[in-house]
């Protein structure tokens, strides 16, 4: 990963723009490019601009990503990301939008907010109700925004970098744990 | 007569008679009477021929949590066939079964679930750990949410261990559990079982037993009548 920052540092920070990406620009949403994930297009977009880019991208026939296959969350330590992939039967195309969400404070990590889209996509509701479950992502004016796999008194968000288990009685048994 | 009358009120003997039924870390929980000393008296007869058909009629729950559930489904069809061992009427209720078969890996989620179950299983009941799961937690042993083996959590007879296990090994399980409950007493049983608690039933949407928010309710109905 290193050797190929070095190699083409230009190419990782200023990428062309994808067929998305010049789509969105046109209807006045900026994006950044960023690497593929395995062909298909990412690109970071602001916190503001997500809500117009998802219902443009659902609705325009030019582009038709009218399935929201998953929301998942990233924790990167200084930031949390959340990401949309969203795919098109018409097209046979696919996109992966990111909105990156900066942490208030590292002691504070509980403060990461994204305002909730379930309302014009009720295929979001479920995955921003696990995404909230295991990364800790709060989106805001979810219709019901609860933990959906882990128990209702669960403490903490068990994908985030810096969650840490008790040990009880029902997780001891392993004295090799990385816990 | 007089004899049986005497025993009635002299309980302490009794009990110290029958110390040898009771486990040392019952002792202090578990007072034997008259009726005990009877059932124990009979159990010697009755006990072996009751043993001998309860282990030929040893009847599983319908319950797998993952990947080894197929090989227990595989267990009952006909290529295994585990119905030459009396197993194969897999109950869909635990107050029909004797036997659970804990296929798959709990997590911490199912664990009050499969309490619950184990609680209204009727005495005697018996519990099988299948899977490495089951045992250990397995592969998914260092996991967040998963229970690191069910005999944290309910009592186990007989640990069968593989991933899955084969489906002959489950055979061989059910026929190591049958050899247990053939060497049973019952009267032994019965003053170890544990007590059977009444079920507890909790709303899982807040998370509180359903007795407090019937009383909250009460209490906010009573508090209505009283200002009319
Ligand atoms: S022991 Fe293996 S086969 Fe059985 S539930 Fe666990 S992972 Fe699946």
């Amino acid at each position: 990963m290193s050797q190929t920052d070095t190699n083409k540092p230009n190419e990782t920070k200023e990428m062309e723009l994808g067929k998305f990406g010049k789509f969105l620009k046109d209807n006045g949403i900026d994006s950044t490019r960023k690497d593929d994930s395995i062909n298909v297009e990412t690109i970071v977009i602001s916190v503001k601009d997500l809500e117009p880019a998802l219902r443009l991208l659902k609705t325009s026939s030019e582009t038709k990503l009218n399935m929201l296959l998953t929301i998942s969350g990233v924790d990167y330590t200084d930031r949390i990301d959340s990401i949309y992939h969203l795919w098109s039967y018409d097209h046979n195309d696919a996109l992966v939008i990111k909105v990156e969400l900066p942490k208030q404070s590292q002691a504070n990590t509980d403060t990461v907010n994204l305002t909730s889209i379930a309302n014009f996509w009720s295929a979001a509701n479920w995955h921003e109700r696990e995404t909230y479950d295991l990364v800790g992502i709060r989106y805001l004016r979810h219709p019901y925004l609860r933990r959906i796999l882990n128990p209702w008194d669960w403490e903490g968000h068990p994908l985030r970098r810096d969650y840490k288990q008790l040990v009880d009685a029902l997780n001891d048994k392993n004295p090799h744990s990385f816990r | 007569m007089s004899e049986l009358l005497n025993n009635d009120l002299n309980s302490t003997d009794l009990a110290r008679e029958n110390a040898a039924l009771i486990s040392p870390e019952l002792a202090d929980t578990v007072t034997l009477t008259s009726i005990d000393k009877a059932i124990n008296m009979l159990s010697q007869i009755v006990s072996p021929i009751a043993n001998l058909a309860r282990s030929n009629s040893v009847w599983p729950l319908t319950f797998g949590t993952s990947c080894c559930a197929i090989e227990m489904m595989c267990v009952g069809m006909s290529a295994f066939d585990i119905s030459r061992f009396g197993s194969e009427v897999f109950r869909a209720t635990p107050r029909q079964a004797d036997l659970i078969i804990t296929a798959g890996t709990i997590t911490r989620k199912m664990a009050s679930a499969l309490i619950t179950l184990y609680e209204q299983l009727p005495e005697p009941k018996y519990v099988i750990a299948m899977g490495a799961c089951t045992i250990t937690g397995g592969m998914f042993n260092d996991s967040y949410s998963v229970v690191q083996g069910v005999d944290r959590i309910i009592p186990v007879d007989v640990y069968l261990p593989g991933c899955p296990p084969r489906p002959e090994a489950i055979l061989d399980a059910l026929l190591k559990l049958q050899q247990k409950i053939r060497t049973e007493n019952y009267a032994k049983r019965r003053v170890q079982a544990y007590q059977q608690r009444p079920v507890c039933y909790v709303d899982y949407d807040c998370g509180r037993p359903l007795e407090d928010l019937l009383a909250m309710a009460m209490e906010d109905t009573s508090l209505a009548l009283d200002q009319k």
